[in-house]
Order: C-alpha cells, then sequence, then structure tokens
C-alpha cells in the first residue's frame, strides 16, 4: 500500500523580462510515493532548479509568477498556505540539499551552529539538546570527528565534507521529502561516489522520499526508482528506471542516455544531439526538440504533443515514439 | 556573482570607447550628465567670449553687492563689486582644468601602477603595494596644506598632490582585475606562445582594463573637482585666479551671510554641483552598462507593476496540453542513436 | 593560527610607522636647500656680517647645527618621549600641548558625526534594501548622487546661513568664549551642543547618506547569497534570517569603511571647523599654516599619521575576529 507524498499537478513558471515572458516549467506533474526516489532529468536550463524552488515554495513573486493546480505533501493542500506557514514545513517535513555546498553555507557561522537552527526552530530543543542531536547528525552521514568538526566554518572543511553537512542539514528532522538538487555535480568524481552513497542509504534507511534533480544520468540509474525526462520546461517522458534506460521512447531521451560514454560502448565516435537547448525566451513551435530532433515531421513542427500514457504506466511526449524501433544489427 | 566574474564582465563589456560614449548617450541618465559636461566645457573654453564682464575687474566701486538684476544676472560681490556671473564662468575653467587634467595624468600613473603590480608581481608588487599603504595613512587634506606652503601656492602643485596620492585607489582596483586576467586562457596562451611581458602588457592586459579606467577616472574627476573646490575655499589655489570654491571663501568672507546676498554662495556651489554631479552620472551610467545586475530591480518593479494579467493568463494557457494533438503515424526511420551504429 | 596574524600587522604596522616618522622629518626640508631658512628672521637692516651671526644663532636655536643624521636622532629620541617639537608660537608651547588642548573639542565634533551617521545610516539602508527598487531605494540612490556633488562646506554655509542668520536656531558662528568659558557645568555643556549643532549636520549630511548606500549595497548582495536561500529553505524566521544571516554577513565590509572613517576622524573636520570658526584641531593646523609654525605642523601631521596607522590596525584586528575566513596570509 503506497502513499502519495508529494503530488504537483500542473505546475507553471513564468519569469516577465524586459525582453519578454520566460517560460521556465510550462506544466509540469511530478509525484512521489512514500520511500520512492524520483529523478528529474534534464541538461542545464531546462527548468529542473526552478521547479525545485517551487515545490518548496522558494520562488519570490517578482522575478517570478507561477501557477498550479494542485500542490500536496503528504495529503496537505500547500497551494494556499502563507509564507510564515510555509517556514513550518520548509526543514521540517520537506527539505533541499542544493548544489554547492560552499556558497549555500553561511560563512561566517559555524556548522554545527547552523544544523542547530534547524533543530531549535522546528523541535524547539536547547542550545545543549540540539547540539546532541547535530553531532549525531553529523555522524550519521559520516563526518569523522563530528563533536570538533561540528565548530568548524565551511571553508575549513573539504568539498565532500561540506555536502555531507547540507545532507545532515536535510535530513536533520526526518523530514516526508527531500529533494537534492544536483547533491553531486560540484564534486571530484571519486567524492561524489561516496556523497551519493550517504545520501542513498540515507534515503533508504529512513524510508524518505527524494526528489533527486540532475543531469548525470550515473547518479539517476545509482538512485532512482521513477524517472522523469525534462525538456525546456516539459516533461518528455517518465518510466521505470530499468525500462527507462532498457527501452527510452522519446527521441531526447535515447540521445542523452546514448551520449554517455560506457567503456563498453562499440561505438566510434562521439554521440550528440546536435544544436543546443532552446533559448528560454525564443521556443521553436510545435514540439520544443523538433529542430534537434532525426524524427521530426511535419506534426512536429505545428504542434506541441501531449504527454501521453501508455499501457505500462510509462508517459511519454511525442507524436512518434521509438516504440516501433527494434535495433537493427549491423 | 562572485568578484572575479563581475571583474572579468566589466573588463568585457562595452565596445571600444566610442561604443561607451554611445551607450551612455542612450541611457536616459547618462544622456543628462553628458549633456550638462559637454556644457560646462563649452563654457570654460568660451569663457572669454560668454562672460558679460571681466570678472577680475574690481574697479566698480559703485556695484558693489547689487542684488540679480538684468545687468547682472547674478548680482555682484559686496567687497569688491565684480560681477558673480563672470566670475561664475571663468570659474569654470578652474575646476574643469584641474578636475581633467588631474583625473587623466591620476588614471595614468594609477593604471601604470596597478598593472605593474597585478601582472608583474613579486618584488613589483610588494613594492607598489606597500608605497600605496604609507600613502593611505598620510592624511591628505593637512599635507596638501602642508605642500602648498612648502612649494608654493600654485594649481600645478595641487594637481601634482592631486596625481601623487590620487593613484593608488585606482591601482587597487586595476591590480584586482589584473590579477583576475592574468589568469584568464588568452593571456596564458599568449605567454605560452612566447609573447614578451611588455606585450602581454599592453596589447592583452591594458585593454582588459580599459573600460574599468575609464570608470574610475570619471569618477575620481568628479572626486578632485570637489576636492579642489574645497581646497580654493581654504585659500590654497593660486591667488590670481578665480575658482568656485574661491568665491564661496570670499562670499563667507565678504559677509554674504550677514547681508543675506544668498546668490553669491548659491552661485559658486551650483557650478560645483553640476560639475560633479555631471561626471558622477557619466560614471554610474557607465558602471550599470559594465554590470547590468547593478541595474537594480526597481525596473523589475516597475514591470510587475505594469504587468497584463491578461496577458500572463494567455501565456499560461498556451502551456497547457492541447487536447486536439494526436500522435500521427509517421513511417519508419533509421535511427542513429542506436547502439551499435559506429559508422556514418 | 590568528596570532601570528596579529602579530603580523602590528609589525607591518610598525614598518609603516616608521616609514612615515621618516618622512614627517624630511618633508619641510623640501623646496630648500638649508632647511633652517624658514626660520631666519628677514636681513631688514643688518649688515651681512650680522646677519650671518644670526643666522647661526638661529640655527643654533632650531637644532639645525648638527648634521641632518644627528638631528634625525634628536627627532626619533623627542618622539621616545613623546616630545612631538616645541611651536614657534609665542610662549614655546609644546606641540603636544597644544594638540592636547584642542584635540578634545575636533572629537566633540567628529566622533558625535560618526555616530549618528552610523545608526541612521545603517538603519535607513536596511531598510532601503528591504524596499528594494521601491521609492525608499531610489531616494537613497539620488540622495548619494547629489550629497557628494554638493560638498560639506557647501551644505556648511548653507546651513549657516539658514538656520543660523536667517531663523536663528543655531549659532552661524561658534562662540569665540565657548572654550575659555568650558567649566562642565550643565550650561557650559548646552553652549557646546548649541555651538556643535551646525557643524555636526553639516558633516553628519554626508556621512548618513554614505554608510546608507553602503550598507543597501552590502545587504542586497548578501541577500542575493546562496546561503540565504538555505537559510528560507531551513524555514527559520524572517527576522532570524536578517540578523544572523543577511546582516553579519553584510556589515563585515561595513567594519572596514568604518575604520577608513576613522582614521580620517580628525583631519577630515578642517574645512567644517574654519567655516564656523570652532577651536579644534583643523582650525590649530590651519594657523600653524599660515603663521609657517613647521614644528607644529609637523607635529600635527605626525599626530594625524599615527592615529590613522593605530585605526587601522585596529579595524584590521577587530575584522580578523568578526570574519573567520581572515588567515595569516595577506588579505588584499
Amino acid at each position: 500500500m503506497t502513499d502519495t507524498v508529494l503530488e504537483v499537478r500542473n505546475l507553471k513558471v513564468a519569469f516577465p523580462s524586459a525582453g519578454g515572458v520566460i517560460r521556465a516549467v510550462e506544466g509540469i506533474d511530478l509525484v512521489t510515493e512514500k520511500g520512492e526516489c524520483v529523478a528529474l532529468v534534464g541538461e542545464s536550463g531546462c527548468g529542473k532548479s526552478v521547479t525545485a524552488l517551487s515545490v518548496m515554495k522558494l520562488l519570490r513573486t517578482p522575478p517570478a509568477v507561477s501557477r498550479i493546480d494542485t500542490h500536496r505533501l503528504d495529503g496537505r493542500d500547500l497551494t494556499r498556505l502563507t509564507d510564515r506557514e510555509m517556514e513550518r514545513i520548509r526543514g521540517k517535513d520537506m527539505a533541499i540539499i542544493f548544489q554547492d555546498a560552499m556558497t549555500a553555507l553561511n560563512p561566517v557561522m559555524t556548522v554545527g551552529k547552523q544544523i542547530d537552527e534547524v533543530y531549535r526552530r522546528h523541535l524547539r530543543l536547547t542550545k545543549k539538546e540540539a547540539r546532541k542531536r547535530t553531532v549525531s547528525a553529523l555522524k550519521l552521514v559520516g563526518v569523522p570527528e563530528a563533536r570538533s568538526r561540528a565548530n568548524s566554518y565551511p571553508h575549513e572543511l573539504s568539498g565532500g565534507m561540506r555536502q555531507r553537512v547540507l545532507i545532515a542539514l536535510a535530513f536533520a528532522c526526518m523530514p516526508k521529502l527531500i529533494i537534492a538538487d544536483e547533491p553531486t555535480t560540484s564534486l571530484d568524481v571519486t567524492i561524489q561516489a561516496q556523497v551519493l552513497d550517504v545520501l542513498k542509504s540515507m534515503q533508504r534507511e529512513h524510508d524518505v522520499s527524494a526528489l533527486l534533480i540532475t543531469h548525470d544520468l550515473s547518479v539517476v540509474a545509482n538512485m532512482a526508482n521513477t524517472v522523469y525526462v525534462m525538456y525546456s520546461g516539459k516533461i518528455v517522458e517518465r518510466a521505470a528506471l530499468k525500462e527507462l534506460f532498457a527501452e527510452p521512447l522519446h527521441p531526447y531521451t535515447q540521445g542523452l542516455l546514448a551520449s554517455v560514454p560506457r567503456l563498453s560502448d562499440r561505438k566510434q565516435a562521439f554521440v550528440q544531439i546536435p544544436d543546443t537547448v532552446p533559448h528560454p525566451l525564443h521556443k521553436p513551435s510545435g514540439c520544443y526538440f523538433h529542430p534537434r530532433c532525426f524524427r521530426a515531421g511535419d506534426p512536429c513542427r505545428q504542434r506541441m504533443p501531449r504527454l501521453n500514457g501508455l499501457e505500462d504506466g510509462r508517459q511519454v511526449r511525442c507524436f512518434d515514439p521509438l516504440r516501433q524501433e527494434r535495433e537493427t544489427p549491423s | 556573482m562572485s568578484k572575479r566574474r563581475v571583474l572579468l564582465q566589466v573588463a568585457r563589456r562595452g565596445g571600444s570607447i566610442l561604443t561607451l560614449f554611445k551607450k551612455v548617450w542612450q541611457h536616459p541618465k547618462g544622456r543628462v550628465g553628458l549633456i550638462i559636461a559637454g556644457f560646462l566645457v563649452l563654457v570654460a573654453v568660451l569663457a572669454p567670449v560668454l562672460a558679460p564682464y571681466d570678472p577680475y575687474d574690481v574697479t566698480q566701486r559703485a556695484a558693489k553687492g547689487l542684488r540679480p538684476s538684468w545687468q547682472h544676472p547674478l548680482g555682484t560681490t559686496i567687497t569688491t563689486g565684480q560681477d558673480i556671473l563672470s566670475m561664475l564662468i571663468y570659474g569654470s575653467r578652474v575646476s574643469l582644468a584641474i578636475g581633467l587634467s588631474a583625473g587623466l595624468a591620476l588614471a595614468f600613473l594609477g593604471a601604470l601602477m596597478g598593472v605593474m603590480a597585478g601582472y608583474i608581481g613579486g618584488f613589483a608588487d610588494n613594492l607598489i603595494m606597500r608605497i600605496v599603504d604609507v600613502l593611505l595613512v598620510i592624511p591628505t587634506l593637512p599635507l596638501i596644506i602642508v605642500l602648498t606652503n612648502l612649494l608654493g601656492r600654485s594649481y600645478v602643485v595641487i594637481v601634482l598632490v592631486f596625481v601623487a596620492f590620487g593613484w593608488t585607489g585606482l591601482a587597487r582596483v586595476i591590480r584586482s582585475l589584473v590579477l583576475v586576467l592574468k589568469n584568464s586562457n588568452y593571456v596564458k596562451a599568449a605567454e605560452l606562445a612566447g609573447a614578451s611581458r611588455w606585450y602581454v602588457m599592453t596589447k592583452h592586459i591594458l585593454p582588459g582594463t580599459s573600460h574599468l579606467i575609464i570608470m574610475n577616472t570619471t569618477l575620481t574627476c568628479a572626486g578632485i573637482m570637489v576636492a579642489e573646490a574645497g581646497l580654493s575655499f581654504l585659500g590654497l589655489g593660486d591667488p590670481t585666479a578665480i575658482s568656485w570654491g574661491k568665491m564661496l571663501a570670499e562670499a563667507q568672507g565678504g559677509g554674504a551671510l550677514l547681508f543675506g546676498a544668498w546668490w553669491w554662495i548659491l552661485a559658486p556651489g551650483a557650478g560645483i554641483f553640476l560639475a560633479v554631479f555631471s561626471f558622477m552620472r557619466i560614471g554610474l551610467v557607465m558602471e550599470e552598462i559594465f554590470n547590468p545586475r547593478m541595474k537594480t530591480s526597481s525596473s523589475i518593479h516597475k514591470l510587475f507593476k505594469h504587468l497584463n494579467n491578461t496577458y500572463l493568463d494567455e501565456v499560461f494557457r498556451s502551456m497547457e496540453d492541447d487536447e486536439a494533438a494526436e500522435p500521427a503515424e509517421q513511417p519508419v526511420r533509421v535511427n542513429p542513436f542506436a547502439a551499435g551504429s559506429g559508422h556514418d | 593560527m590568528k596570532r601570528s596574524y596579529v602579530i603580523k600587522r602590528i609589525l607591518y604596522a610598525v614598518f609603516i610607522f616608521f616609514v612615515v616618522l621618516t618622512l614627517n622629518f624630511f618633508i619641510p626640508r623640501l623646496g630648500v636647500r638649508d632647511p633652517a631658512e624658514r626660520y631666519y628672521p628677514p636681513q631688514g637692516g643688518m649688515s651681512d656680517i650680522e646677519y650671518k651671526i644670526i643666522k647661526q644663532y638661529t640655527r643654533e636655536q632650531y637644532g639645525f647645527d648638527v648634521s641632518t643624521f644627528q638631528q634625525y636622532i634628536r627627532y626619533l629620541q623627542g618622539l621616545a618621549h613623546l616630545d612631538l617639537g616645541t611651536s614657534l608660537r609665542p610662549g614655546s608651547p609644546k606641540v603636544v600641548d597644544l594638540i592636547g588642548q584642542r584635540l578634545p573639542w575636533t572629537l566633540v565634533l567628529s566622533v558625535t558625526t560618526l555616530i549618528i551617521s552610523l545608526i541612521i545610516g545603517l538603519l535607513f539602508g536596511t531598510l532601503a534594501a528591504w524596499r528594494r527598487g521601491r521609492w525608499q531605494d531610489t531616494m537613497l540612490l539620488n540622495a548619494s548622487t547629489i550629497s557628494i556633488a554638493l560638498p560639506s562646506f557647501f551644505i556648511a554655509l548653507m546651513l549657516s546661513f539658514y538656520l543660523g542668520f536667517k531663523l536663528e536656531l543655531f549659532p552661524a558662528y561658534t562662540n569665540p568664549n565657548m572654550v575659555a568659558q568650558f567649566d562642565w557645568s550643565w550650561k557650559a555643556m548646552q553652549v557646546v551642543l548649541n555651538n556643535a549643532a551646525l557643524p555636526i549636520m553639516s558633516m553628519a549630511l554626508g556621512g548618513i547618506v554614505g554608510y546608507s548606500q553602503s550598507t543597501r549595497n552590502s545587504v542586497i548582495a548578501v541577500t542575493n547569497e546562496d546561503f540565504v536561500i538555505t537559510a528560507r529553505a531551513k524555514g527559520l524566521s524572517h527576522t532570524t534570517i536578517l540578523y544572523k544571516h543577511v546582516l553579519r554577513n553584510a556589515l563585515l565590509p561595513l567594519a572596514t569603511s568604518i575604520g577608513m572613517s576613522i582614521s580620517g576622524l580628525i583631519g577630515g573636520a578642517i574645512i567644517i571647523e574654519r567655516v564656523f570658526n570652532w577651536q579644534g584641531m583643523g582650525t590649530l593646523f590651519l594657523e600653524a599654516n599660515s603663521t609657517n609654525d613647521y614644528p607644529l605642523m609637523m607635529g600635527i601631521m605626525l599626530f594625524l599619521s599615527t592615529f590613522a596607522i593605530l585605526a587601522n590596525l585596529i579595524t584590521e584586528l577587530f575584522y580578523a575576529i568578526l570574519d573567520p575566513r581572515v588567515t595569516v596570509g595577506d588579505r588584499r
């Protein structure tokens, strides 16, 4: 029996600017079940981070304007909550891990105090009690000598250590949902693996739902249960992890998968999706991907395809998805 | 935005000097600054033509302390009967000449020092920065007073002192920028290709700093003009010249306050204000051009105020999935992305 | 780790002090071959031989009869005893005594101005940052440009005219008996306040605008930083975010500019003191200048420079306490 932890329906975010309206997110749905890790994949500029901030209701109304049909956390309706009311939820029931730990932490405050803050604010603990919890949280994420490390400043810690602090911060009150926005992108590869392990074990052990936002498919393969592929503000495909990797339906998804070089590849050349992501102010007509799509036909140039649900629960937004294709051996 | 990126942005934006001024002209506030500054320069250059009377004429005993009238639009001085408007016009020469000459000389020296300190580094950097530290500690105004005492009260001395002590600010800023530029790829490429230090400095680093120099110089000129007014007010300038600061001193000493001759005080004050204000405007607009993030979100607020709600609704509605769009049948295509197809 | 930073900074300050000290010694010698030249009385009707004797006497009197190096040593020795020289005024008062007499009066103006400017500036700057883009902010921006373009002495003159002469709210010129009649009584203090009002207002206007603008810029810059979003994402209250996260970071660069203001605290009042004829260090210096009282002038210069060095040093150390990122290395 699964419960839905996060339910977002028809989220739209726009940024009015002098040059026009930037259409950052164009009506996406996101659903996360308890204990599930949902990945939101896409290149930079597709609107993933804006989505993350919207889920936390952290976007400010200038400069953003957003509309949403449904926004529920563990059944609770968030749409009408004021900022004050949201303050009680953020950090406690819902938390976010940002990409760059160096800038995400207050440089003049010790990391311990920054974690204490969360406990004192949401659980109303005293200084001492909060510090106890902080130290155990740091231990949990694998920070050695947690008690003394808690008195360090962010710049005194290594990158991986800082990221662990962010993870500890997010998991402090054992929220129902954790959003991880590119949690490993700014780290070295070896550290990435370590941090990812921590994140994964924290999420699995404590049955916390996660919304993982990334462009790195290896991270997705490692952690996610369900994958949403996002392109230029729209969801173009949704599938369970294995099925997505085994049989991508959207040409963009296939392009993404193919462009990751693998040691087992028999290919000789790098594969690229031609051209670049559309400028948010000047999106193409019809399907946003059509200028780069090898399968583009007339309807693709004229109309935006719907996000169609398929019988096996998958979704794809394409007039001509890859289902009919079978690999032709050379 | 990190400091590094801000500095790089300043270095890259703006195009050549001419395009820079064009851009300033296009900006409404910048245009005002350019117009006023241009007007003042014109007044200074054409002073002998424009001034209705000889400003040095102290023989008009009968005309002392006159209120503004048609013959004397700004009245006359209480003590000597000089025409204030003519004095104002001639006064512009001093302010602008000193401001511009000191500013330009200072720009040259400051940029040179900054580039050397930043690029050559090591001993040169150390030496220059120590000199900067010493100069910063010595209070400028008292020092200028001492030097004018020792070396004579002339504007040459004043300009020299401004330059000798004012280059420190620019040097520091330029040095920071040069340190960033030094590590940029095109500089490293030039160095690897064997370019001499001098070549890199003049052809690569210097152009990168040009915008910062111009912007800083404009603001420095404004500051110098204020400082010169202060010095002249204290009586440290050339005793034979007419300057706005000196006019203010004479106004106070001549009893303008006692007799209520506010125009005598207002005129030079307005002169100083216009000169400094126009230069500052130009400098600030340049800064905005280089660093667009400085363009405060007042523009965003205004945008939001006038936002047409129906337009927004339209935008949001257009994001909906169109019910009518149906997947159409398409013939089978070859897929270049499928694994295994390594040849084209 | 911090300790070596402190020691480094102190040593550096001492080094700068010696350089300044030496410069101070040599500056009066600029422009003339014989440094005693400035002290010789005019020849008048004296014969050449008589004049030579007078010159020799003058040299001995002012210590120019020994070599430059020895003069320098004597100078250093004097400084070690906190003796900045003897003024050329009638009665030959010691420079330090004169400074001691006038310094408190300058401090009355400068310190009050600083405190007022800081408090109002910080408040208004934070307000402008909070109301970014709205009228309070735009007003501040315009005020900034205008206030720099209007020199403080001009404002002083206008205030002196309108509030002093016309409306007679405050004295347009400082009461010349104010210093002599001061006896720490409540009445005397009122007189001082009354006379100080216009000078302080003239200086404070520019200061308020300056601090407001810096605070505003700093607060806005900090509010755009990522860690503020993190703080919001943690669900902290607005006040917590403002005080513990935003202001604690935004006020750091302010500490540096406050330090700079302090070092210019004494010398910066020269022009205003002149406008109102306030008997402080500024007017003392100007008097020294007009009477060519070189020992007094250079004594004041050294005093001001030393004060600036100390102020800078204290500011740097204070900043190092506030900002944990400051390490041993050069902070440039």
